[in-house]
């Protein structure tokens, strides 16, 4: 196909790079240069979508990211699909896949327009709302309805090949948009020396200068632009970014930039190279110059394909070569439309008419347009447009001075394209971001950013500041402020600024809806949001019917929905609530833009945070052992430790009933080395266990160990573990595994708050020593064979400490058991971790020496009832609860964190659910961890509940299943039976027992 | 300088000695010592690994680390350090101090890192002890982090990937030192010279930056020094 709608000449575009692309799965033409929308329209493609909810076709209506229509699906393969790309930010390659969103069975033959011409009575503004209440059940049935016919792009089911990334900057100044007043501020900032980013979602610098035909210093605009890039390029501590828009303003001008780096080469990026970035700038200073969009006006069947906003227009035909159509209706509020009369006409199209709703407008481009002679048909309309897939003509009527109502005849006008231009709305989204409320101003009839709080200066076209030499002045003098502000004294001095003409306008008419014959509820559809199909008509029932909030009226219309976020349609919108409800602009205020101002992709937000990279996995000195020795892992907080060593053909069960045996039997090791362990030393550490510890600490001796809980102030148990005493003003705390960063900010939190007078200082050793854990019978007879320490039970009894040699390594030894073993706890620096576990299996092997992970270790410590804080608690259970009172100390000479949560009401009820041992009446049962307890299965449900079983096992020691669970008032009630009802219907009938199953005396610990 | 310590600062200083488990960490040749990164195998990687590229990593492992906590106010802490070290422990914030085989970091107004070859951590640790007074805490960390040196112009491309903090010249000067997010996890990060920096990460966490830092510097070219 031929690009019918290409000029031979003019534009930014390399009409020698021909380019292939297809859309809609046929072959199309375009230029090096190109948007995607640009070389669909030069191919003369109407119908790029069918709208969301009427389903009717719809065309390209802007030139950049405000465009609502053009969303296409990107990708030439299956893991390379992008969703929700907007065509006019998408730069043209060579090979570049793309099809419509919506439209079923596509854009150009929907099956869905027939159900659309009835469709509206279906899907009234509010349909969401009224669907979702009535009646409820039928949602699910509407979703799928309006899920398929929305189409709003799919995401890949393949893994997506490309490479993202993030990457940090800090800047003195952060320049938001590349045109004019960008331009100017990122010249003087960055000649003062200070650190700038300029960044500007399009491919190249200029903003509006890239297509206005405007002249700087006598000369064409862009060739300032390519000077002033050239020099930016040139200052070392500037960054220039390109094709980055910067999507959000965060607190204390934080900003995040997506730049598309390879997205406009090719639909996978080249091998090496990373195809999106994410910058992360924190700037001292923010310069907005983000320029304007134009409004276009809202008008009977202004969604035909053919209906145009005027500059985009205007862009097509200067920055790209494509005049997209041939004959030319332009309706205007204001002066500065009638540039894109005036460019149609010298691209050599007809210009039909000018419609401008003034009534005797006077300006330089009117005077131009009249000199020649182009038709302008002023105080009218457009009222109505005709043809369905294509405009075919327009209805123009005189309307009167207010713009409230149609004063006479109606005339039709041929031709194919309709150009509107309501004004400009300054690009505020940033500014909102950061939580500023826009300011409305009726001489430019617009919002502009309100009061900031943060350092944030604007310039240009968000100021609504359109003529250039003052937005060039503005932008300069930003820049100036913004280095100067930021510690480069002088920045404005000697700047030469550069200049450029005054054209003469006249004011412009603040007019956003055009009346038609009929009222509007009865009117042609008059689109206020393309995306999201809402109408005036719409607007005007939402306030009917009482929401008089523009925040309601938004959420009850869905108007600025969509991910285009309401860029073209918001203030009409806002414009014609306020008429409806007969208030001013300001009186009925504007919705906030929230980030992202477009859509990013999951990628860019990802970054290398995937994959392997996704989550850390912390490793113990002995993991390539584990490896090797074909352990399976399990995640503790970030770390991987053993969870069982199956040999070959053993299931999970047979594993660990091998391993609990041999241990109880013989002897088994565990790699302990994840538990938190904090070094406590200073005068003071003793009382400071005693303040954060349930139980007492004054009278541990040198050498010795003990058990500790710690709670919250609400008495609760959070955390456990055995501190030693090193040396009278020294100590190893250990901590759950994963509770060690907490409870490290635990004590922090208390010593430099609370008790800051105390001496103590506490440091995290838990990398540094690597801990392994002998348990059973044998582990004194092997560990006698590598160490120098006196072993005997008589001078190294159970809960004590001693330091000396193991395999010829420094090592500590710790004799505590969570076993309930014979057991000792050696720990070495970790540099040694690996070279002592081979030793002690070296002289393991005849003791048939057993490694185990934390499956064994938990039924093994079930056995004997010990507690893990975080699986047998959860915040709600104090140390009474657990039976664990002899863990408690009252005589303490300064209270302990807990000790008043303790003695709330509710916490000395006897009937409080309490930990529990259960034996199940079958023998092989395990009840599943989590079941609920009830004292009859046979209530009707929802039945009482008493609580909840915490750890369940099957116990070889012991030949039958063993759990530990709450149960209300479980300590008075010992031998009872309860009931766990199971999801398949079957019940589990249990015996409340002692928690402790194996050797209550403790006597196997202290051989 | 020990006549500057009047005598009944060293009785005190005895019983404080006391009053702590002192312990050399170090075994002898025989016993085989494995940093955090050892079965990354940099030796291989560094033999058989490309010899050009952005950025250079090398692990400077098995080194003495030493935790030192002190309040600036207490003079007898702040002496006892200089006296035992040869020069003073950095007050100025986020700076440090190298001088030979030895180097402080100042992490936290009342702590430093000190790094020095491995087989001095505890006659460090000692002498430090016999010289301080008042209340002051040293804990030997030397197996528990190790230190990651990376060197060539991409490297500050590689942090800025890595780390929120400012790389830039203005902002770290040579010999700067600052504890921050690094990745997913933190690190100590000084810079060392114009293209250096170091690196001190903790052993449970060295895997994920040596994957992060080959990730990170794919794209300049990685090069592993032995």
């Amino acid at each position: 196909m031929s690009q019918k709608n290409r000029l031979a000449s003019g534009g930014r575009i390399d009409r020698s790079k021909s380019l292939r692309f297809k859309y809609n799965g046929r072959e199309y033409q375009g230029y090096q240069g190109d948007t995607l929308a640009s070389a669909l329209l030069a191919n003369g493609v109407d119908i790029i979508a069918r709208s969301f909810k009427y389903s009717r076709p719809r065309g390209i209506v802007a030139a950049g990211a405000e465009e609502p229509n053009a969303v296409l699906q990107l990708g030439a393969t299956e893991a390379t699909q992008v969703p929700n790309v907007r065509a006019t930010q998408q730069e043209l390659f060579n090979g570049l896949v793309s099809s419509a969103t919506n439209g079923w069975p596509n854009a150009e033959m929907d099956l869905m327009s027939y159900v659309g011409k009835v469709g509206g009575r279906m899907m009234p503004p509010g349909f969401y709302y009224k669907t979702f209440m009535y009646p409820q059940s039928m949602w699910e049935t509407y979703e799928k309805f309006i899920r398929k016919a929305a189409g709003l792009g799919r995401s890949p089911l393949e893994n997506d090949p490309d490479i993202y990334d993030k990457l940090n900057h800090h800047c003195d100044v952060m320049i938001v948009g590349a045109g004019p007043a960008g331009l100017a501020a990122a010249l003087v900032a960055a000649r003062s020396g200070a650190r700038v980013i300029l960044a500007d979602e399009q491919s190249e610098f200029g903003g509006s200068l890239l297509h206005s035909g405007e002249k700087i210093n006598g000369r064409p605009a862009v060739e300032w632009v390519a000077e002033t890039v050239a020099e930016l390029e040139k200052h070392p501590e500037v960054l220039l970014l390109p094709r980055s828009t910067v999507n959000g303003y965060h607190d204390h001008n934080f900003l995040t930039i997506h730049q598309r780096c390879t997205d406009h080469i090719a639909d996978q990026a080249p091998k090496g190279q990373v195809r999106q970035r994410m910058h992360r700038v924190r700037a001292n200073w923010v310069v907005l110059a983000t320029g304007a969009h134009e409004r276009p006006l809202v008008y009977g069947n202004n969604d035909v394909p053919g209906c145009m906003v005027a500059s985009a227009v205007s862009t097509y035909i200067n920055r790209y070569g494509v005049v997209p159509g041939n004959e030319l209706v332009l309706m205007t509020t204001n002066d500065y439309a009638y540039q894109t009369a005036l460019d149609w006409a010298d691209a050599g199209r007809k210009v039909v008419a000018i419609v401008d709703t003034r009534q005797s407008p006077k300006g330089a481009r009117i005077e131009e347009a009249r000199k020649r002679g182009l038709n302008i048909i002023t105080g009218s309309a457009v009222i109505d447009v005709q043809g369905s897939k294509r405009v075919s003509g327009v209805q123009v009527a005189p309307i009167d001075a207010k713009g409230d109502k149609v004063t006479g005849s109606v005339e039709r006008l041929s031709c194919d394209t309709v150009a509107s231009s309501g004004g400009w709305s300054p690009v505020i989204h940033l500014s909102c971001h950061t939580g500023s409320r826009p300011e409305w101003r009726d001489d430019i009839i617009g919002f502009v950013p309100g009061k900031t709080v943060q350092r944030q200066l604007t310039a240009g076209g968000i100021n609504g500041t359109y003529s250039l030499r003052k937005v060039l002045e503005e932008g300069a003098t930003a820049g100036a402020k913004a280095a100067e502000s930021a510690g480069f004294a002088d920045a404005a001095k000697g700047i030469a600024l550069p200049l450029s003409e005054e054209v003469k306008e006249g004011p412009a008419m603040a007019l956003f809806h055009i009346p038609h014959t009929k009222p509007t509820a009865r009117a042609p559809k008059q689109f206020v949001d393309l995306q999201n199909d809402v109408t005036a008509a719409g607007i005007e029932l939402a306030t009917r019917e009482g929401f008089e909030s523009i925040e309601h009226v938004k959420r009850y219309t869905a108007m600025g929905f969509g991910t285009d976020q309401g860029k073209l349609g918001n203030i009409n919108g806002m414009a014609i609530a306020a008429k409806s409800l007969n208030q001013s602009i300001p009186e009925t205020g504007t919705t906030i833009f929230r980030p992202n101002y477009t859509p990013i992709t999951f990628g860019a937000i990802a970054g290398r945070d995937c994959g392997e990279l996704f989550d850390i996995k912390r490793y113990t000195a002995m993991h390539k052992w584990h490896v090797e020795h074909g352990a399976l892992f399990e995640d503790v907080g970030q770390w991987k430790r053993p969870w069982y060593f199956p040999k070959a053909g053993e299931s999970m069960q047979q594993a660990l009933d091998r391993e609990c045996k041999a241990t109880r039997d013989s002897v088994g090791i565990l790699d302990a080395s994840t538990l938190g362990k904090i070094d406590i030393q200073g005068k003071d550490a003793r009382e400071f266990l005693s303040r954060v510890y349930t139980n007492a600490w004054a009278k541990l001796g040198v050498g010795k160990c003990r058990y500790g809980l710690m709670c919250g102030e609400d008495g609760m148990v959070f955390d456990d573990g055995v501190t030693s005493c090193l040396a009278e003003n020294h100590f190893l705390m250990t901590t759950t595994s994963g509770g060690a960063a907490r409870v490290l900010e635990w004590l922090e939190l208390y010593h430099q708050t609370e008790w800051p007078e105390m001496e103590v200082y506490f440091n995290t050793v838990t990398d540094q020593w690597a801990t392994m854990t002998i348990s059973g019978p044998n582990s004194r007879k092997l560990l006698a064979e590598l160490t120098d320490i006196d072993l005997d039970n008589d001078s190294f009894k159970f809960m004590d400490w001693r330091q000396g040699k193991v395999a010829g390594v420094p090592a500590r030894i710790f004799r505590i058991s969570f076993t309930g073993e014979l057991s000792y706890e050696i720990n070495v620096q970790a540099n040694y971790g690996l070279f002592v576990w081979e030793k002690l299996f070296e002289h393991g092997a005849k003791y048939n020496l057993t490694p185990y992970g934390t499956e064994t270790m938990h039924v093994l410590r079930a056995e004997k009832g010990f507690i893990i804080a975080g699986q047998d608690t959860d915040g709600s259970v104090t140390p009474i609860d657990l039976g664990m009172s002899w863990c408690v100390s009252n005589n303490k000479p300064f209270s302990y964190i807990g000790k008043r949560g303790m003695a709330r009401e509710d916490c000395i009820r006897t009937d409080r659910k309490q930990l529990v041992g259960l034996k199940t009446k079958d023998p092989k049962k395990v009840i599943p961890e989590g079941s609920q307890a009830v004292n009859d299965p046979k209530q009707a449900i929802p039945m009482t509940m008493l609580g909840h079983v915490t750890s369940s096992y099957y116990s070889a020691n012991l030949g039958h299943s063993i759990a530990l669970g709450m149960i209300r008032n479980g300590h008075n009630r010992m031998g009872e039976t309860v009931y766990y009802p199971q999801a398949d219907g079957t019940v589990i009938e249990a015996e409340i027992c002692s928690p402790i199953f194996l050797d209550p005396k403790g006597e196997r610990q202290n051989v | 300088m020990s006549e500057m310590i009047a005598p009944e600062k060293v009785a005190a200083n005895a019983d404080a000695i006391q009053e702590v488990a002192r312990m050399d960490q170090l075994a002898g040749p025989a016993q085989r010592a494995e940093s955090p990164l050892h079965h990354a195998d940099l030796d291989t990687i560094a033999k058989k690994g490309p010899k050009n590229g952005g950025v250079t990593l090398q692990e400077h492992k098995l080194l003495g680390h030493l935790v030192i906590r002190g309040s600036q106010d207490n003079q007898a802490f702040l002496a006892g350090a200089r006296e035992a070290l040869g020069f003073d422990l950095p007050t100025e914030p986020l700076s440090s101090v190298e001088q030979g085989d030895r180097s402080v970091r100042w992490i936290a107004p009342d702590e430093w890192l000190l790094i020095v070859p491995g087989e001095d951590a505890f006659q460090v640790e000692e002498q430090l002890r016999a010289a301080m007074g008042g209340h002051f805490a040293i804990v030997n960390v030397s197996g528990g982090q190790t230190v990651l040196e990376l060197s060539g112009p991409d490297v500050r491309m590689v942090l800025k990937k890595s780390t929120p903090y400012d790389v830039h010249d203005r902002n770290f000067p040579v010999g700067k030192v600052v504890t921050s997010v690094f990745a997913k996890t933190q690190a100590v990060i000084r810079r060392t010279g114009e293209d250096r920096w170091e690196l001190v990460i903790r052993r449970s966490f060295a895997d994920y930056v040596w994957l992060w830092l080959q990730d990170a510097s794919a794209e300049f070219g990685l090069v592993v020094k032995a």
